[in-house]
């Protein structure tokens, strides 16, 4: 069955990021032969001086396809790894979702919009993840980590929030690769340009430096392209920078 | 650069879009610490704005270097 894991507040100014905990949450269902998982996502949620972030609030989400039995293993693993991992002073939260068993799977993600739009309460959360039949808890702190973790689970959920933890090594001749070529790499489901519109498989994409990153569009893992200005060597794409993937 | 806000922190004027001003300002920092990949949005490495110690706002950022 396919589940969500969305974990969120766990960090200090010292400590590891969210990220890295969720990656290694990720690599243990595998190792552990839970099932397997995929890549985690980073969501942003919303800034608010009424809301106790570190320095950005952002939750991490992975999909994970298990064998139903295991599901009670990697909650207790997860929620030990937290309580054990998770810095001094923050406010971890888990979230496991069971994707199949959502009877109103956008209410989950309408939550996740909100957490981005205004400030919601831990109870709100709870009521809801009750509703819902989802896993949530807290593993230290106020738990105030458990509105941002159920959260990240709607808007992966949603198909269209985040951005990819981690870069992407692409094989490039000259730095270019074609679109078909990148679309064979794991984590890589399209490529499209900016406005939304897909590149053909022998379109050439410059890929800049080592900082490939894509993002969750339509349920997918999208590189974003932006048009190559003035050139005579038939490229006519290059991946976005950070800055254009700010927003995602 | 800063400005103080009401919380008494230090605010950048920048706002959350000078990517120029906020790349200067993290040259000149001696407590500059780069945050974890996932959560850098500038270009330039040394940018305020994926500075480890910067705290986003709705407008922009304090800094708690």
């Amino acid at each position: 069955m396919r589940i969500l894991i969305s974990i969120d507040d766990t960090d200090n100014l010292e400590s590891r990021g969210t990220g890295d905990l969720a990656s290694e949450i990720a690599r243990e269902v595998n190792d552990k032969g839970w099932g397997e998982s995929s890549y985690v996502t980073r969501h942003q949620l919303l800034v608010h001086p009424d809301i106790p972030y570190t320095s950005h609030n952002s939750a991490m989400c992975f999909a994970a396809e298990i064998d139903e039995s295991c599901l009670e293993s990697l909650i207790d693993h997860a929620s030990a790894y937290l309580a054990r991992e998770s810095a001094a002073g923050s406010d971890p939260g888990l979230c496991v979702t069971v994707v199949d068993r959502l009877a109103t799977p956008e209410a989950l993600v309408a939550f996740g919009r909100k957490a981005k739009q205004s400030v919601v309460a831990m109870t709100e959360a709870s009521a809801l993840a009750a509703q819902l039949g989802i896993h949530l808890s807290a593993h230290g702190g106020s738990g105030q980590g458990i509105i941002g973790a159920l959260a990240g689970a709607g808007l992966r959920l949603s198909g269209n929030d985040g951005r990819l933890k981690g870069h992407l090594s692409i094989a490039t001749t000259d730095d270019t690769a074609t679109v078909r070529d990148i679309r064979a790499h794991a984590d890589v489901d399209d490529v499209r340009t900016l406005e939304g519109s897909p590149l053909a498989g022998d379109e050439l994409v410059r890929l800049r430096g080592d900082k490939v990153k894509t993002v969750l569009i339509d349920g997918k893992s999208v590189l974003l392209v932006v048009p190559v200005a003035g050139t005579a060597d038939g490229i006519a794409w290059q991946n976005c920078t950070k800055q254009q993937l700010r927003s995602y | 650069m800063w400005q103080i806000n009401q919380r008494g922190e230090r605010a950048f004027a920048g706002g959350n879009e000078d990517w120029p001003g906020a790349a200067r300002m993290a040259a000149l920092c001696m407590a500059f610490h780069p945050d974890v990949e996932e959560e850098q949005v500038a270009d330039e490495a040394r940018s305020c704005y994926n500075c480890r110690y910067r705290r986003w706002t709705a407008a922009s950022f304090v800094c708690g270097a």
